[in-house]
């Protein structure tokens, strides 16, 4: 067998990587690799899952079929195996089903975490903080460091100035929305490099300095002499006003504000020219012409504009310090309220793990070596194979937290352990939530440069998705090198074409059209769609079809639009708002606002406006008071998703027979009320706040158009894609946010909140970085439309607004400069649409058509129940002494020293359990062991010794035999009911035979009885009880009801009282 | 030694239950009650004895006897009836824990804590001490302790070390509850067991259908062997005998490859996509059964499926049972402690308004103030309180308002805070159900009544404990007895014919001739422990704790026998979680042939079944507001609004609709007007100032009144957004006393501040105030300003005009030409303004804004420049097209172009405004 050597795969689009790494896994497993001992990690949930079904539906396959087994055996290297081999190994992985490691990363580094809690710095077990709850946390921290007992704390203080640091000049009237605002934007990043050296510090931005700090002298002085030499100037009337009004604008112009347009336009020419204006000799435009300036004009001029430039970058300094106190200040508490009580998001875990926060080292072995978490111990885990799948989309974090563990994979000597990954650099589409395109080649690098040769690398260009028409597509757009280069100069195109290798098709059989299409604008692509959908009408051929588009809430909207003006069954898989999409949620929410806040006069009215209104006046409950007090209790007494269920209930008569829709979300709804009462809380403002984010993703369905976003659609693939969601702007746009600087080695070297354009234009470093993050802006949008382009199997329509003259390097462009932009109908079956490309057969579909369904499986049958079985009566269960009448006062419950009560209950007639006969003797008997039994065996003493109560604990008279159940259980049926109890005393009196003649119940009450009226109640109230334990005396005995008789003895009043029998009275 | 045990067998062609009841009653004749009660019969759960018991009754009733019953116990229960006094409460040993590690040096139990003490706060040491709690219990079940883990691990385990500083810790732990005469609760039933003392009082001890019992359990049962063997019943054929223990275990090595006999496999076994599916699944079986208790029984394999399955059967109409019962969290009581809870911490504002919400709170009020109470108002009381005084704390809500009702909170705090905890705790509750009368046959009442006793028993436990530890505060008394409370199960009785929802380990004793289990995966059956932070799986192996290998025989066998002693069971198993993670199908399933497995594959790891598409998006109702008449007066201020929508007006302005805030805590823009203009208005009062051109004077004056103010409206105390938000509000005042300064030396003077005003067009009164008048001192010239406090400075052509639309035709009335363009009116104030005091003050008058933006460099006035004659004109005129349309009732159709974003009526309204709202007919 040939051994297997650490490999990393680039594989294309559709050329088969869940394949690659499944039979890699088989592979490792043919060459005797336990199936616990081997990793395999990847992004998805979803991803995880199939990749082991993938696994076991390979070996099963190959397990049952010579061929299937023969062509698995040759990939893996391993001709020799057969079906049997399969099975084998088939074997060995369900029986280790449990104890395989195919997950996502996340939850691998969970797992770990939860096995090393206080090697982490936790204090036990924790939970994972889902959306919801870590909303709910982070306004609960807000409320904590927002909350005032007498004067600011020091804390405090610093926050309030560091805020105004962070938001300087613009101050904000709403802090907690810009609190808000701050954290969702800056959290992430304050968390990957929680140093204030990292943040906003010109000694790190700027190693070799910065011209622009550096101090200018006074910049009055240079305004004063440029005035004075340019009065003296030949100047025309427009460059006169130009300048005029830039002085004036200078003083007025404070750093952190937007530029005044005057100050602007000279800046920027100023700027344009900025070396030359250095070296004291510029020609510089003003209005149109060109005006020299002089040597000391030029000093001047550079002066102001360096003492502008400088302060603005200070300001921005500044304020990059100033946020980084306001996440510190919020971290702090945060860190204390939150993850120190074992509430960690994910992310919080992977941190957990990270070697630069000082986490111990990840490690097989023990080893010498301190500080080393040995996870093969805890885990139940030798590693020795690691299998990493979408590794483009890994982020530097999460690699340093693999790092040793694959290290010692990778340089194990004996060659028992291996590395592989698989990815493709082309399909980083993940670049904003830290995906590391680079870190492939990175690794790679690493690796063999340590030991050259250790990782062998394998391309993967055919697919065995798309036929040819769409690979030729794909070719000519993203194979198009020098359109590339030319459209997007440097880093974006080079790096690109770096990976680039042309695509191939191994279903060089499979038919289909791919083309490009014109529509004017976001409408007009829409109708081409729905045209097309109509034409080729995929769901009826029985073909897959999905329709690409850019943002969620464009799918939602063009499913929308496809339904309702296609009448196309489009579904959205985006994630729907089903609480607040619809009127019949909208009015549950209004009636718990209306209930909980009687004065939201909006929620009534909007009440009134709707069948809710005549639910309530059918129900009074047209009032506030009614209401409040109403669902309130219901809220308290049910929780949310009964009371929802409640109110569904009644409205559900007033919808449309035939409106599936809202009862589809009335049951979203109140499943989502119940997610809610899960969390615990009873809180109305928490409960509309969570439904209105609630979302739902409508479950995968079949035979629907699919409306997703590109993101969603990565690793699927589709009969017929449409992609009508083209935008025009550039590729090259940097994402919004504080500029995050990179070292070599992915560590965060700075922070910084980038100012303007103008400002960082003529500065070296920043315009580096802004031109980098420019490149993998553009290097990403590029990744995303070759990922929309490779989703299809058989049909892919690209339809976008045609480039016409704009010079915006945008989709369009570049699809009209690499595929042509030269307009030309393209027909697609009967349809001519404007277009400019094509390849393929425009009738590619006509000949499919849908196979006859199979037939629908007897699902009925299957779950229809059996006749005629045969089964025992289930008994509704009752214990008398458990069945509790009557009125008492709530107040009495919550009495501390009651509880006394019931022991001394439970003592006395532990006590009278002694007691068979009460003989003088044995009385005294029993007197001498009770001594110190305290104030039960008192009482229990006095009963004995009670003339009242002789009769109790005396032989019956005139009876052959006598015997006493003492503290008895019994259990029967009775009416049909299982009944089971204690009997405290029974007295049955035998005849010499042996048979039963009549018998005594005796019930002990300790409670407080005082009165005469009291026993009449206390027998009244004990009547069913005693009866029930008549009969049942009865049965046990042999004996009619009416040769029992029943007694209450009342121990404090020392009384007996006998229960006349049911109906007796 | 002799044999402890004497096997039997039961044949599982049949359930067990009958069978072992007739085989327990095996030398009774029926003449005489059924007498049992000196056997004792330890069978698997709580529930399983149940059955058997009734099992019992039943097969006594069918000779018309009944019975003296067995003792029935599980293992565990076996082991602490016997528990004496002196044993700690879970609470105590808690706290003992707690102490423990709160006053121990982390640093010499390095390898306990290598990453440091984690025990610094209070929470911390709490939870660890349940971590340790947990811990002992796991051991406590093979009869070891800490210490014995140590002695046992050897040095082979990379783990020593720290086990032997965790038998220190426990060591130190002994002592603490030692030193109140106390004894760990584990290390008691340890002592028990070992403890010959139980079986004496029986004449027989059955071990009956028990795959699974405790090793401590069995080792107390061998020591009570002595005397008479322990009686084990197996439910299997005697042929069976070699794949079980002594002690009827099922060996490991006999289940692990074991193929189980499971019938029409593809048809019994049912892939589901999700839990939900499960349930649906369930529901369908149920409801093929008219009566199905008796005939089906279901069990859950899988707890995630439980409530689904609960409310998907309730929607079907199959009334079910969970005999688990419910967490007392979810207790009405519960909740109304926690929010007294939260207010004996601390009485903030918020706390409060929870506790104002639960009803049992309201009911006290109710009560306490008379039938003049009203929970509405009340509720509607503090929602106005946080609107207008945003208070933190009960004290500052209380500065503004008699309110009784927050008084009797204020007393109900007292008595939550006076004295110690847990009396505080019962008096405060006995006051606030002093006036209520339980009627116990009504079933809230009744629940109350349980949850009452279960809380009161909790109390007297910490009242116990605290005897003896003092513990954390009261604050953390009340969590630490919330925590206990909520931690308990309210056990119902079942309701007749309810079908109940067991767990996997009952359904052994389930006779049900039709079962179908839902959670049928991995994980769940066979249940597997991975990754445990001090019990890993080799550990456990060692030290003779249950392991993955047990569970598995353990799990095996039960599904055989109960596959094999019924006329139909049922699998049901999802592909994924509730929360979407994918989720594989139990192992056993897979337990078959060879040759057979791959099919099996094929089978279990197909695609679940895709539901069908979701139907498109319908409207359930358009909403139909009522017509009210149209208003007589308006303020001026919102005729802007008519004029960006006339039907949000009419809602905003005829129906009075407002939505209150719940969740407010700073300011908003209103509010933060309204601060600023008071000021402004004070200072245009001041006739002090009328002249004064010294900035610093003015703004003096103006922060001055700004910190009046805020201390009248907020208090002292302010929370941090508003101090910030009071900050903004200085620097804007700062900004404006240098420009007023600057005016009032330019010969600028304020006339005349709020001044009021009311004219009728079209018969609609039209109402406002000028926030302030000007006039200069030598021209005489008058203007008028509005203060504007918006972010960012407005000019007043933009906020009164506007551009049309591509997609409107907007009233003749309201089109304006500036400039040559076309231009629709957005605003009437400043006109309007002018054409009230016309009369007053002439026609030559000049009018704007004075802006406060957030950019304090742009404060300042912004005149309406270019305004003249003809644009009053046109505004007059599209004030009385306006009015005139307001007077009509004409509210209809909807503005197009009003921002989702700021939409306050944004909840009304699905898809378009149009299509929401019913709107037609004529006002009345
Ligand atoms: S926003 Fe209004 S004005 Fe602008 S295009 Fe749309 S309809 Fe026309």
């Amino acid at each position: 067998m040939r051994p297997l050597r650490h490999e990393m795969i680039l594989a294309s689009a559709g050329s088969g990587k869940t394949f690659a790494l499944t039979d890699r896994f088989v592979a490792l497993l043919a060459r005797g690799a336990k199936p616990e001992r081997i990793v395999a990690l990847t992004f998805t949930r979803k991803a995880a899952g199939e990749f082991f079904d993938e696994i076991l539906k390979k070996l099963a396959d190959a397990a049952r079929e010579a061929d299937a087994a023969g062509r698995l055996a040759g990939r893996i290297g391993a001709p020799q195996l057969g079906s049997g081999d399969f099975l084998a190994m088939l074997r060995r992985v369900t029986d280790a089903m449990h104890r395989l490691r195919l997950g996502t990363l996340d939850s691998f580094f969970a797992q770990v975490v939860r096995a090393f809690p206080l090697e982490l710095g936790l204090t036990g077990d924790f939970e994972i903080l889902q959306e919801h709850a870590a909303r709910l946390e982070r306004q609960r921290v807000l409320r904590r460091m927002f909350a005032r007992a007498g004067g600011l704390a020091p804390a405090q203080q610093e926050f309030i100035e560091a805020f105004k640091r962070a938001t300087f000049g613009r101050e904000e009237k709403r802090l907690g929305a810009q609190l808000d605002g701050f954290l969702d934007d800056y959290q992430e990043t304050f968390l990957a490099a929680p140093s204030v050296e990292l943040w906003g510090n010109p000694a790190r931005i700027w190693p070799d300095g910065c011209a622009w700090l550096e101090p200018q002298g006074r910049l009055a002085d240079a305004v004063a002499a440029l005035v004075a030499s340019l009065a003296g100037r030949d100047l025309s009337d427009g460059q006169r006003r130009r300048w005029g009004d830039f002085f004036a604008a200078l003083p007025e112009w404070a750093p952190g504000m937007e530029l005044p347009k005057p100050l602007e336009y000279v800046l920027k020419n100023a700027l344009a020219v900025w070396p030359a204006l250095q070296a004291g000799r510029a020609e510089m435009t003003v209005e149109r012409k060109k005006l020299v300036l002089a040597p000391d004009e030029c000093a001047a001029l550079a002066r102001i504009v360096t003492e502008v430039v400088g302060a603005e970058l200070r300001r921005r300094l500044e304020t990059t310090r100033g946020i980084f106190a306001v996440l510190c200040g919020y971290e702090a508490v945060y860190h204390d309220a939150v993850r120190r009580t074992g509430k960690l998001t994910f992310a919080d875990v992977q941190r957990l793990l990270a070697p630069a926060a000082g986490a111990p080292l990840l490690a097989q072995q023990s080893d010498d070596c301190e500080g080393r978490l040995m996870i093969d111990y805890r885990l139940d885990a030798e590693i020795d194979h690691w299998l990493l799948d979408e590794f483009q989309d890994t982020s530097f974090g999460q690699w340093s937290v693999l790092r040793n563990l694959i290290d010692e994979a990778v340089q194990d000597a004996e060659g028992r352990r291996s590395f592989f990954c698989v990815g493709d650099v082309k399909q980083a589409v993940y670049a904003w939530r830290e995906g590391d395109p680079q870190l492939f080649r990175k690794i790679f690098n690493h690796y063999n440069a340590a030991a050259p040769g250790a990782i062998i690398e394998r391309p993967l260009v055919e697919s065995w998705r798309s036929g040819p028409p769409l690979i030729e597509m794909v070719n000519t757009v993203f194979g198009a090198r020098e359109t590339l280069a030319r459209l997007f100069p440097g880093e974006a195109s080079a790096a690109w074409n770096r990976v680039w290798l042309a695509h191939t098709t191994a279903v060089p059989e499979r038919g289909g059209q791919a083309a490009l299409l014109h529509a004017d604008d976001e409408a007009g692509c829409w109708a081409v769609a729905l045209r097309l959908l109509r034409e080729i009408r995929p769901l009826e051929r029985g073909l897959t079809c999905a329709v690409l588009v850019r943002r969620n809430d464009t799918a939602t909207a063009l499913a929308d639009f496809l339904r309702r003006e296609g009448g196309l069954p489009a579904v959205a898989e985006s994630d729907l708002h089903v609480c607040i999409d619809n009127p019949l949620g909208a009015a549950l929410l209004a009636l718990v606002q209306a209930a909980a806040h009687p004065g939201d006069t909006l929620a009534w009215e909007h009440l009134r406006m709707m069948p809710l209104g005549a639910v309530l006046a059918a129900e009074e409950l047209s009032f506030p008071e009614r209401l409040t007090e109403r669902v309130l209790e219901q809220i308290h007494a049910e929780g949310f998703e009964r009371t929802a269920e409640w109110w569904l209930a009644k409205l559900e008569p007033r919808l449309a027979v035939d409106d599936v829709f809202s009862r589809v979300r009335a049951r979203q709804f109140a499943a989502a009320a119940g997610l809610f009462d899960a969390t615990g809380s009873r809180d109305a403002a928490e409960f509309s706040a969570f439904m209105a984010r609630h979302t739902v993703r409508d479950a995968e369905s079949a035979a629907v158009v699919r409306v997703m976003t590109i993101h969603k659609a990565k690793g699927l693939g589709f009969d017929v894609v449409l992609l009508p969601d083209l935008e025009g702007n550039t590729l090259e746009e940097r994402r919004k946010g504080l500029a995050v600087q990179r070292a070599a080695d992915r560590a965060v070297e700075w922070v910084l909140d980038l100012p303007p354009g103008l400002f960082r234009e003529q500065d070296a470093v920043l315009a580096a970085h802004v031109g980098a993050a420019r490149a993998a802006a553009c290097y990403e949008n590029l990744s995303l439309l070759y990922v929309a382009m490779t989703r299809a199997i058989r049909g892919m329509y690209l339809i976008a607004k045609p480039a016409g003259k704009s010079a915006s390097a945008n989709y369009p462009r570049m699809l009209a400069d690499t595929l042509g932009g030269e307009r030309r109908p393209v027909r697609v079956g009967a349809l001519e649409l404007p277009g400019a490309w094509t390849a393929g057969d425009p009738d590619w579909y006509a000949a499919l058509t849908r196979a006859e369904p199979v037939s629908e499986e007897t699902d009925a049958r299957a779950i229809a129940p059996v006749a005629g079985l045969e089964h025992a009566p289930r008994r509704q269960a009752r214990r008398p002494s458990e069945e509790k009448t009557g009125v008492l006062a709530a107040a009495q419950l919550f009495a501390l020293e009651g509880g006394g009560a019931a022991d001394f209950g439970t003592a006395v007639h532990a006590r009278f359990a002694e007691v068979e006969w009460g003989s003088a003797d044995e009385v005294a008997r029993l007197a001498a062991t009770w001594a110190d039994g305290g104030p039960a065996a008192t009482e229990a003493l006095v009963c004995l010794r009670a003339a009242a109560l002789a009769d109790v604990w005396t032989r019956p008279a005139g009876a052959a035999r006598a015997e006493v159940w003492r503290e008895r259980a019994f259990e029967i049926v009775l009416d049909g009911a299982w009944v089971t109890g204690v009997f405290d005393r029974v007295v049955v009196a035998r005849d010499a035979a042996g048979r039963a003649v009549r018998a005594t119940v005796w019930d002990f009450k300790t409670d407080r009885v005082e009165t005469v009226e009291d026993i009449a109640a206390a027998v009244a109230r004990h009547a069913g009880q005693l009866n029930l334990y008549r009969r049942v005396a009865a049965v046990l005995g042999g004996l009619d009801a009416n040769g029992v008789v029943c007694e209450l003895v009342f121990t404090r009043l020392r009384r007996c009282a006998a229960v006349p029998e049911a109906g007796a009275r | 030694m002799v044999n402890p045990t004497r096997r039997h067998f039961i044949l599982w062609d049949r359930p067990l239950l009958t069978q072992a009841a007739v085989w327990l009653a095996d030398s009774w004749t029926g003449g005489a009650p059924l007498d049992l009660s000196r056997v004792l019969v330890v069978v698997p759960t709580r529930q399983s004895g149940r059955r058997l018991r009734e099992a019992l009754a039943e097969h006594a009733a069918a000779r018309g006897q009944a019975t003296f019953p067995p003792r029935v116990v599980t293992p565990e229960t076996f082991l602490t009836f016997e528990a004496t006094d002196g044993t700690a409460s879970r609470l105590e040993s808690l706290l003992a824990w707690t102490g423990v590690l709160c006053d121990i040096d982390a640093a010499e139990f390095g390898d306990v804590f290598p990453a440091g003490s984690q025990a610094g706060n209070a929470a911390g040491a709490l939870r660890l001490a349940q971590e340790f709690m947990r811990l002992q219990s796991l051991l406590a079940e093979g009869g070891l302790r800490f210490a014995d883990v140590a002695a046992q691990v050897g040095s082979d385990f990379p783990d020593t070390a720290r086990w032997r500083q965790l038998a220190t810790l426990e060591e130190l732990f002994d002592d603490a509850l030692l030193a109140h005469e106390l004894r760990d609760a584990q290390a008691a039933k340890i002592a028990a067991a070992r403890s010959a003392a139980v079986a004496e009082r029986y004449d027989r001890v059955v071990l009956l259908g028990t795959p699974d019992p405790l090793p401590l359990a069995l080792e107390a049962l061998a020591a009570h062997a002595s005397a008479q063997p322990i009686e084990v019943v197996i439910f299997a054929p005697i042929t069976e005998s070699e794949n079980f223990d002594e002690w009827g275990r099922p060996l490991a090595a006999a289940w692990e490859h074991r193929q189980l006999g499971l019938d029409e496999f593809e048809r019994r076994v049912h892939l589901c996509a999700d839990p939900a599916a499960q349930a649906e699944r369930a529901a369908a079986l149920a409801r093929g059964y008219g009566e199905p208790d008796g005939l089906l029984a279901l069990g859950v394999a899988d707890a995630e499926v439980l409530p689904l399955l609960e409310s998907g059967l309730a929607r079907a109409g199959v009334a079910a049972f969970n005999p688990e019962g419910r967490p007392r969290r979810s207790d009405q009581l519960y909740h109304l402690l926690a929010t007294l809870a939260a207010i004996a911490r601390e009485p903030a504002f918020d706390a409060v308004e929870a506790l104002a919400r639960c009803p049992d709170f309201l009911a006290w009020l109710h009560a306490r103030l008379g039938a003049g109470f009203s929970s509405a108002r009340f509720l509607s009381e503090l929602d106005d309180l946080r609107a207008e005084h945003l208070p933190a704390t009960l004290a500052e809500a209380r500065r503004h308002t008699g309110s009784p009702a927050l008084a009797l909170v204020a007393e109900l705090r007292d008595m939550l805070t006076g004295g110690e905890f847990p009396a505080n705790a019962a008096a405060a509750l006995g006051e606030i159900f002093a006036a209520r009368q339980l009627d116990l046959a009504r079933e809230a009442d009744a629940q109350l009544h349980e949850s009452a006793g279960a809380w009161t028993e909790v109390l007297r436990e910490c009242a116990a404990a605290r005897a003896r530890f003092p513990g954390p505060d009261d604050a953390g008394w009340w969590e630490l007895a919330l925590r206990l409370f909520g931690d308990g199960a309210r056990t119902e009785e079942k309701p007749a014919g309810a079908l109940e929802l067991q767990g996997w380990l009952e359904l052994l004793f389930e006779d049900a001739p039709h079962l179908a289990v839902a959670g049928f995966n991995d994980g769940s059956v066979p249940d597997a422990v991975v990754g445990d932070a001090f019990l890993p799986e080799s550990l456990r192996a060692r030290l003779g704790l249950k392991t993955n290998a047990a569970r598995f025989a353990r799990d095996a066998y039960l599904l055989q026998a109960i596959a094999a002693s019924r006329a139909r069971l049922d699998l049901l198993f999802g592909k994924t979680s509730a929360v979407g993670d994918p989720l594989r199908p139990s192992r056993l399933l897979l337990q078959c042939a060879d040759a057979e497995l791959p099919t099996r594959i094929e089978f279990l790891f197909a695609a679940p079944e895709l539901a069908a598409p979701n139907p498109p998006w319908t409207r359930a109702w358009p909403l139909v507001p009522r017509r009210a008449p149209p208003p007589a007066k308006v303020a001026v201020t919102a005729l802007k609004a008519w004029l960006a929508c006339p039907f949000r007006f009419y809602l905003r302005t005829v129906l009075r609709m407002e939505a209150v805030d719940p969740a407010k805590s700073e300011l908003d823009a209103l509010d933060f007007g309204t601060l600023c203009h008071a000021a402004l208005e004070a200072m245009g009062r001041e006739v002090a100032l009328r002249d004064c051109t010294d900035a610093a004077v003015l703004r003096e004056f103006l922060l001055g009144e700004l910190a009046q103010q805020v201390r009248a409206r907020f208090g002292d105390n302010l929370t941090l957004p508003l101090v910030i938000q009071v900050e903004s509000a200085r620097q804007r005042l700062t900004h404006v006393a240098e420009v007023q300064a600057r005016e009032r030396a330019a010969g600028w003077v304020i006339a005349d501040v709020e001044k009021k005003f009311a004219v009728e067009i079209a018969g609609l009164v039209v109402s406002g105030k000028i926030d302030r008048i000007d006039r200069h001192a030598e021209t005489g010239a008058v203007r008028l300003l509005d203060y504007k406090t918006s972010d960012s400075p407005v000019t007043p052509a933009s906020a009164h005009l506007r551009a049309p639309r591509c997609d409107e035709t907007p009233p003749e009335w309201s089109v304006v030409v500036v400039d040559g363009k076309a231009r629709v009116w957005a605003d009437l104030q400043l006109p309007l303004y002018r054409h009230a005091l016309a009369a007053e003050l002439g026609g030559d008058v000049e009018c704007g804004y004075f802006n406060l933006p957030k950019a304090v460099g742009d404060t300042g006035l912004a005149l309406w420049d270019k305004f003249t004659e003809e644009l009053q004109a046109s505004a007059l005129r599209a004030a009385t097209g306006l009015c005139a349309a307001i007077r009509a009732g004409e509210f209809w159709p909807p503005g197009a172009h009003v921002d989702e974003e700021r939409d306050e009526f944004a909840a009304l309204f699905h898809r378009r405004v149009e299509d929401s709202v019913n709107f037609g007919g004529a006002a009345p």
